[in-house]
């Protein structure tokens, strides 16, 4: 009933965002998640497909193999396999070994991301894909990363959950008013969602801001909101109101579980002004690729502490709420997959 | 630095009636649309929603509709005769277009992966079941469903299930008699989990059947009707609750509820039905011994001693510590 922060399995019933829609293409494309090893590539009309990448023949993975047309052939022994991961032929005779397929995972495109399902697959089409429009949208402008944390998954996800590690870990990113005053934290959940919300009193907009909107706008009114859609999305709106205009900001965090100590994180920032501004993507992009550096160790030195002294006890301040539902909905989610381990039973 | 106030509420939203129509003899469907387009909030299946008819008409209706439909929640529901305002209500007031608030989605009947499952189904106790259903055929588990009710006339989405074909057997009690359950339960299958709903008779025979039958755990069911429990003699006792998270200490007098005693202390706590059958207030609980009295834990839940739903259950020791 009280997890602690350890490692925890990842839910396998869950859509992870795995790359970028422009990352897929006609190559083949080798990555991990949930500690399998995935292939994606398109087809010659354009679906992308994603496929266990090992030779259900030998240890050898297919991305270093070819793509031709739409079936995959291993490098080594050139067993060629199609998109539902069917084995279709073998060099060296003409019947193909029954129990020669690997394993294809469903795959859904959308607001520029490949989702893929790494769970049951039967049970991918009764799950919802979280809706991320401003990363598509018309309206709307943004920079991206990717980063490889060695730290649980769940770390990161109490990290975006905890209201008050911005303006420490970031000062000068975040506005003025977050770091001066400490407005009223409503914390709204349903069954595998968790919504924080706080509404700051007037205050200058940061310094980077100011100079990206051209001019200095006074002081605004900003409304911050974090979103725990599922285990593979944490997003952020800061949306600011000012005389005369706003400016909203997008953090969207796409988490993916690479294996129990390693996680990607592939961070997006989109903005809805100073869409036309040069320069306006390479200093975002700058700073936030300076951000998320600084999460990154954070997390790390987090998670070595629990690697080196194990989970210890906690002190929870009211705050923490939304990192704690965050936990519960993670327990509740392996508990229906049947996953035995706990977050507050680690088994390592 | 003053203190962040923090609030914890469940997600609410007003939504609209887009149809009310039969579906079943007593049964209403209402299918609840979500006009502002933010979308409503995953759930899974098994979970149930509030409706919040009135200042204190609040009743839980198991979800029946597409997980997948970000656009629309669905529940039925039958009218009871001795209706205690709700259903009577939600046939009388609620048409197209009506508004309603609707609070959570809320999960505590969630589908277990397993290889084999039984469920079994007494009258409107079908609805969770319908997409539990659907996601054991997706995962291609083995399962077979045991319907219950009156009539067939009363039986509610015998037209969606007759697609299973002979994986269903509908049983109405004027045609068959009432559920054998030793024909449904008598042969327990290692790897096979239960999952009943229905009234408190079929939940109570199927317990007793099961008890001693089916290994632990294996059967899992959910009531929309707070357990008969005996009333102590002697009248209720107070007791001292430690809130160990927030470190108080406080007063439990035998008139109050814990639940109202941690919420006088301007502590935030989820609760909704107030009967010890929704489990939104269920807390963890480190020490004393606990007096259950709600709907939700199972025996072994019970048993544990580590959770409580505060809203009726209380301590029968002196002393209560929860990790609140």
């Amino acid at each position: 009933m009280s997890p602690t922060a350890s490692p925890a399995p990842a839910p396998a019933d869950c859509w992870y965002a795995l790359a970028s829609s422009s990352e897929v293409g006609r190559h083949l494309f080798p990555l991990r998640a949930l500690g399998a090893p995935v292939v994606l590539y398109r087809t010659e009309d354009g679906t992308a497909v994603a496929l266990e990448d090992r030779c259900a023949h030998r240890a050898f993975p297919l991305s270093a193999g070819t793509l031709d047309g739409d079936l995959v052939s291993c490098g080594l022994c050139g067993f060629a396999y199609d998109t539902d991961g069917q084995c279709v032929s073998v060099p060296t005779q003409p019947r193909v070994p029954f129990g020669a397929h690997v394993a294809a995972y469903p795959v859904q495109e959308r607001d520029g991301l490949v989702w893929v399902w790494l769970g049951e697959s039967g049970r991918a089409r009764l799950h919802r894909v979280p809706e991320l429009p401003w990363l598509t949208d018309d309206g709307w402008a943004g920079v991206e990363g990717t980063a490889e944390v060695a730290a649980g998954y769940l770390l990161l996800h109490e990290n975006f959950a905890d209201v008050t590690q911005v303006p420490f870990v970031a000062p000068e990113i975040a506005p003025a008013a977050l770091a001066g005053s400490t407005p009223p934290l409503e914390v709204v959940v349903t069954e595998t969602t968790v919504e924080l919300r706080r509404e700051f009193p007037p205050a200058p907009l940061p310094g980077w801001q100011t100079e990206l909107l051209g001019a200095d706008v006074g002081d605004a009114t900003t409304v911050q909101g974090g979103f725990f859609l599922s285990p593979a999305v944490w997003a952020d709106h800061w949306d600011a109101t000012y005389a005369g205009g706003a400016a909203r900001l997008r953090f969207t965090q796409l988490v993916t579980p690479v294996d129990d100590a390693l996680s990607r994180l592939h961070w997006r920032v989109s903005r809805d002004f100073a869409l036309v501004d040069p320069d306006a993507d390479a200093r975002m992009h700058a700073m936030f690729q300076d951000y998320y550096a600084r999460v990154r160790a954070a997390m790390e030195t987090a998670q070595r502490v629990l690697d080196v002294d194990g989970p210890g006890p906690e002190v929870n301040v009211a705050a923490d709420v939304a990192a704690l539902r965050v936990r519960e909905i993670v327990v509740g989610m392996l508990a229906e997959e049947g996953v035995a381990a706990r977050p507050d039973h680690p088994s390592t | 630095m003053t203190e962040t106030r923090t609030t914890l509420r469940e997600h609410e939203s007003e939504l609209v009636v887009a149809s009310a129509t039969a579906a079943a003899d007593g049964v209403r469907e209402l299918r609840l649309v979500d006009e502002s387009g933010t979308g409503l909030p995953p759930w899974t299946p098994g979970a149930h929603v509030d409706l919040v008819l009135g200042d204190d008409l609040v009743r839980q209706y198991s979800l029946c509709g597409d997980p997948t439909d970000p656009s629309s929640f669905t529940v039925a529901v039958l009218r009871e005769p001795e209706s205690r305002g709700g259903s009577s209500y939600v046939h009388e007031q609620l048409t197209e277009g009506s508004r309603v608030t609707v609070r959570g989605p809320r999960n505590h009947f969630p589908l277990v992966s397993a290889p084999h499952y039984r469920f079994i189904a007494g009258g409107i106790g079908i609805t969770p079941l319908l997409p539990m259903i659907a996601m054991a055929e997706a995962s291609g588990a083995e399962w077979s469903l045991s319907y219950g009710g009156r009539t067939r006339a009363s039986m509610a989405y015998l037209d969606r299930l007759a697609a299973y074909g002979d994986r269903v057997h509908v049983y109405p009690t004027d045609e068959c008699g009432p559920l054998d359950l030793p024909a449904i339960l008598g042969d327990p299958v290692p790897g096979t989990l239960v999952y009943v709903c229905g009234p408190e008779g079929l939940l109570g025979a199927v317990e007793d059947f099961c008890s001693g039958r089916w290994p632990d755990g294996a059967l899992h069911l959910e009531r929309f009707a707070a357990k008969q429990t005996e009333s102590p003699t002697g009248g209720e006792r107070s007791f001292e609750l430690v809130l160990a998270g927030s470190g108080v200490t406080l007063e439990v007098p035998p008139d109050r509820s814990v639940f109202d005693v941690i919420q006088d202390a301007g502590i935030s706590v989820l609760g909704s039905c107030h009967e010890g059958i929704c489990g939104t207030c269920e807390q963890a609980v480190l020490e004393g011994e606990v007096d259950h009295r709600d709907s939700v834990l199972n025996e072994s839940e019970q048993a544990a001693n580590d959770a409580m739903m505060v809203c009726v259950s209380r301590c029968l020791s002196d002393r209560l510590v929860l990790d609140l």
